[in-house]
């Protein structure tokens, strides 16, 4: 009896772990396999050339471009989404009049695809009749047609708040089911102590909110560090290199130059970075899961 | 001074009338509590004192200050929950400077009064500690920490011990009981054990569907309840209660139940049947001849200091209760000749009101 539930967990084990190994495990050993050699994608031969991709990427300057945008692109989607949620949700549980309708409206565009998103967002910052300029231009009397994604200092930018506006939802979602699952008694002593709105979400709702944000920031990190689509969508990481971030850049070599071997190199780095946060992710979780068990 | 008047007070939730018109004046330095079973609006007494919920009639006044629609901060109360309510986020000693901390209170200042309090409450090896990584007697502690370093002019209980065991409980009762001796505070508490209400409290208030049905010391409650509510509700085990027909057959009028003849004097006495309440302990087993009436022993219960001896008679719908000497020799089944202490028992008309 013992041998045969063995045997059959084994066997439902054996699909989810095959997926797993297909789609995971096995393209994560492939690309620190071809991080080593001068693979180009398609051709049977290639020669193992040690740590010369990694070596490569000291010298490449739009790697290191890449890599100050991915970092501005991970604060701005992890904190925007964040604090905007935060608020949206403290506003909602403040039993606005409409609250429910808001709270459905804000969570709606998470139900849409990054390439939607993307596509919505490319006609709103459109030039000449997109919503942005025309809202602007009907607001201030101006003649306003500015390229938002067209210019340098602009398209990153504009793809965060088209990444924010998405996913804002989600993290309000959260921190409404974390606001409320604080007891009414602490809030009760805040109105007893004589806690001013300000004092009771600075020193009791967000500090009580920890659990919560932890899941929000955990979704934001994974999010922001896939978010590759609505990028590749808006800018396709120009204009001039200005929106390249880690993701486009790899995708860049490897399927547009062809090398990769060097692009899988970036992916590896990528790979030890995304490690690293969530190690970081973990300790700092078992820290909340002392306090708020 | 605080003295606490609640005046012609009503609560209703929709068109849901929870409490009705209810009167009580607590003295300065007073120790009340509430009891009465759930749902009978105890709770929302003390919360609407609190101000943590509306009053929907009537007046509250500390001292002589209207503090009916004065928010709860501004009342000069402080209030300990049966959760504790404690921020899992802050210290021992940033919960109970926490009312401190928020009044803008300098941080030197802060300290030396949490000092003092932690040495009152013997909290001071823990003031570090976040309070997961307390008992929840220690719990309780804090809670009552940060509800008197305020020095509130009353204090509010809200069935303060009924999330701790039964030991600990004795012991936390004692802890309040001294706390009320030390400050000069008054103090309501609320609480379903009537063990708590009878040993804390100056005064008890019997509350029943959302009004006072008796306001008395412990020992009048006891002693003479002014109905079959108070007389059942207060007393553990509850009074035993006799329904009995007034007989003036014989001339002088008398209580009639069972087999008994019980004589009864009153002033005036009611229509219809009656009822007889008479306690545990003034139930014991009758000398040959002088039984009022006898029973089958259903269950003996050892106590240890005493034992509980619950009695089958035939004409009550329950077992009669009998607080009897803890080595009395009785077994179930066995027959028991019992007679009442005339001079207790208690009597009520049909409406349940003492007479």
């Amino acid at each position: 009896m013992e041998r045969e539930t063995g045997v059959w967990r084994l066997v439902f084990l054996a699909l989810p772990l095959g997926v797993f190994t297909l789609l995971v495990i096995w393209p994560l050993a492939s690309s620190f396999y071809y991080s080593f050699t001068n693979w180009n994608g398609f051709s049977a031969e290639y020669d193992y050339v040690g740590f010369e991709n990694f070596a490569k990427l000291w010298t490449d300057k739009l790697f290191f471009n890449a890599a100050v945008n991915t970092v501005i692109w991970m604060v701005a989607a992890i904190l925007l989404p964040t604090l905007l949620g935060l608020v949206l949700a403290l506003l909602i549980d403040s039993r606005i009049p409409g609250g429910s309708v808001f709270k459905s409206i804000f969570y709606f565009p998470i139900c849409l695809s990054a390439v939607v998103v993307g596509q919505i967002w490319i006609w709103i910052y459109q030039p000449d009749w997109g919503l942005l300029n025309t809202a602007v231009n009907a607001a201030v009397g101006s003649d306003l047609s500015f390229a938002w994604l067209a210019k340098p200092g602009t398209a990153l930018g504009s793809v965060i708040v088209a990444w924010s506006w998405q996913q804002t939802g989600l993290s309000m979602v959260i921190y409404l089911a974390g606001l409320t699952s604080i007891s009414e008694d602490l809030l009760e002593v805040c109105e007893i102590e004589g806690a001013s709105i300000w004092q009771r979400i600075r020193i009791v709702v967000i500090p009580l909110l920890t659990p919560a944000t932890v899941v929000v920031v955990a979704l934001s990190v994974i999010n922001s560090l896939k978010g590759f689509e609505i990028l590749y969508i808006m800018t396709g990481g120009g204009p001039f290199n200005s929106s390249d971030t880690l993701a486009m850049h790899m995708y860049n070599e490897s399927f547009k130059k062809y090398l990769m071997g060097y692009g899988s190199a970036i992916s590896v780095v990528l790979f030890l970075v995304a490690l690293t946060i969530i190690g970081i992710y973990f300790r700092e979780l078992k820290k909340v899961d002392e306090i708020y068990g | 001074m605080a003295r606490l008047t609640i005046e012609n007070i009503t609560k209703s939730f929709g068109s849901v009338q929870v409490i009705n018109g209810v009167n009580l004046d607590i003295a300065h330095r007073e120790f009340v509590v509430f009891v009465g079973p759930s749902g009978c609006g105890k709770s929302t007494m003390l919360r609407m004192i609190a101000g943590l919920e509306t009053v929907s009639g009537g007046q509250i006044r500390i001292g002589d200050r209207d503090i009916t629609n004065v928010a709860p901060s501004k009342r000069e109360i402080a209030m300990v929950f049966q959760s504790y309510a404690l921020f899992p986020h802050l210290t021992v000693a940033e919960n109970i400077g926490f009312g401190l901390r928020l009044a803008k209170v300098s941080r030197e200042e802060i300290d030396r009064r949490v000092a003092e309090v932690a040495k009152t409450l013997q909290l001071e090896m823990l003031l570090e500690r976040k309070p997961r990584q307390l008992s929840g007697g220690q719990r309780q502690r804090v809670a009552i920490g940060r509800s008197i370093i305020r020095n509130p002019k009353v204090f509010l209980f809200d069935e303060p011990l009924s999330n701790l065991d039964a030991a600990l409980r004795v012991q936390m009762r004692l802890e309040i009981a001294r706390l009320h001796q030390r400050l000069d505070a008054t103090m309501v508490y609320v609480t379903h054990d009537q063990t708590e209400a009878m040993t804390l409290a100056d005064r008890i208030v019997v509350f029943n569907a959302g009004r006072i049905e008796q306001v008395g010391t412990p020992i009048e409650l006891y002693e003479k309840p002014a109905n079959t509510f108070v007389a059942g509700f207060i007393g553990a085990p509850s009074m035993n209660f006799i329904e009995a027909n007034i007989d003036t057959s014989r001339g002088a009028p008398a209580a009639a139940f069972g087999p008994a003849m019980l004589p009864i004097e009153a002033a005036r006495l009611p229509e219809g049947p009656i009822r007889l309440g008479v306690r545990p302990e003034h139930i014991s087993i009758a000398s040959d001849g002088e039984a009022d009436f006898s029973g089958t022993v259903e269950i003996v219960e050892k106590l240890g200091a005493e034992s509980l001896v619950y009695v089958q008679t035939g004409f009550t719908p329950e077992p009669v209760t009998m607080r009897a000497p803890p080595h009395l020799q009785v077994s179930p089944g066995d027959t028991l000749p019992l007679i009442l202490d005339r001079a207790r028992i208690h009597r009520f008309s049909a409406d349940g009101a003492a007479f």
